[in-house]
């Protein structure tokens, strides 16, 4: 059986872990750790880190806009194609400990927000029926400059079907579906990368109800 | 124009698709990327590490930067095609990976050579090049020490491949586009 050993005085932290960072612009990123098994007693976090070619160590800039247990880098402290090496430290009253180092390239973990204001529509032309889609690059990033370049992936189904059909549409923000049933509903979801990075979550999902069509055999029938 | 950051968006592809496959097959916990850090030999070129930078450079010097890395690529991308085919149980689509990027290159080259040319006649930037001594330990007997020199080469191949098609596409925006993608 186990035994356990009641402390009043608490203990020294165990040990934290840097455990994610993402920039969604490739101009910021923000990092993140997991507190480690509770001490029982308040702990102090201390992120220090030191970037390629520079031999100096600084603390983290900033410890709030992003959140609790969060490191966030803005503009200025943000370069591209170094290895940013850092290492989280844990403080109590009962002593302290350091993370295992955690290493990032910026260019590397870039992931945009999604999407937004996916729209859908049916349209009527002389060459033929489809479903316009249509949707807006996250209001986050630079695309007009060119700094950041984003490439789409559509997901549309019936709304009851099993399957989505995938469409990789490229840097397009349109796409036109033309093998669409009448009278069905249609749900559609799009996401983005950059520079075959990870792909953002999926946009909210958009819906179109298509109406039944008015066949042109039953209006002879009923002309005759 | 176009051609061109359709080439080097190609180009980055294949080469953080090579990367990851040679990382998660030969790489892991052998604890490679602390390693590699200040390792690329190109590094001595200094290129923009953030957005301002890049918009503040000069496009004709940031033309006559691409020129210069991806010259520098033209010698180890040769001997990476050679020396790849003798790692143990190299599977057949880094090989090919690490063909068509040495081809590429050269096409992409090619290409700003002749753009660079039109923008600036006469001045091709004087051949600058950062040139790669990396051929010897490719060869090493010790296979960690040889495995990390492959990484190594690749972690680089895939930080300025993305640098040349993230100068590429800002370039066009400003130089076509008038900074209106």
């Amino acid at each position: 059986p186990e035994t356990y050993l009641q402390l009043h005085s608490g203990q020294p932290p165990g040990k934290p872990e840097l455990i994610r960072c993402r920039s969604p612009e490739k101009e910021t990123f923000t990092c993140w750790w997991k507190p480690s098994s509770d001490g029982g007693l308040p702990s102090n976090y201390t992120l220090f880190y030191n970037k390629e070619g520079d031999k100096a160590y600084y603390e983290c800039p900033d410890y709030t806009t992003a959140g609790p247990n969060s490191c966030h880098f803005d503009k200025k402290h943000t370069s591209l194609w170094m290895t940013y090496n850092f290492t989280i430290t844990e403080t109590n009253e009962m002593g302290s400990i350091s993370s295992q180092p955690y290493y990032v390239d910026v260019a590397n973990i870039v992931q945009p927000d999604p999407p937004e204001n996916l729209s859908l529509e049916f349209e009527k032309k002389v060459y033929g029926k489809y479903l316009l889609l249509n949707w807006s690059p996250p209001s986050l990033g630079d695309i007009r400059s060119g700094w950041l370049t984003l490439e789409y992936e559509l997901h549309i189904k019936p709304e009851g079907g099993q399957e989505w059909e995938k469409i990789f549409v490229g840097q397009r923000t349109t796409y036109k579906m033309f093998s669409v049933n009448p009278g069905e509903r249609y749900v559609a979801k799009v996401r983005c990368r950059s520079d075959h990075g990870t792909w953002s979550d999926w946009s909210p999902e958009s819906f179109i109800k298509l109406r039944k069509e008015f066949r042109l055999k039953d209006m002879l029938v009923w002309i005759f | 124009f176009d051609r061109a950051v359709k080439l080097s968006h190609y180009i980055h592809s294949l080469s953080s698709e090579m990367f990851n496959e040679f990382d998660e097959r030969y790489a892991q916990g052998r604890g490679f990327i602390a390693k590699a850090i200040n390792s690329c030999h190109t590094s001595s070129l200094t290129t923009p590490e953030d957005k301002e930078q890049a918009q503040q450079i000069h496009h004709e010097d940031l033309l006559n930067l691409v020129l210069s890395v991806l010259r520098s690529w033209n010698d180890p991308l040769l001997h990476l095609v050679s020396e790849v085919q003798r790692i143990k149980e190299a599977p057949d689509t880094i090989l090919w990976k690490a063909m068509e990027i040495e081809e590429q290159n050269k096409r992409l080259l090619d290409g700003m050579e002749k753009i660079v040319g039109r923008v600036h006649p006469g001045d091709l930037g004087n051949e600058v090049y950062s040139r790669w001594s990396g051929l010897p330990s490719l060869q090493l007997a010790d296979e960690d020490s040889r495995l990390f020199a492959f990484y190594n080469l690749l972690h680089c191949l895939r930080r300025d491949s993305h640098k040349i098609d993230s100068y590429l596409k800002l370039l066009k925006c400003r130089l076509i586009h008038d900074s209106h993608c």
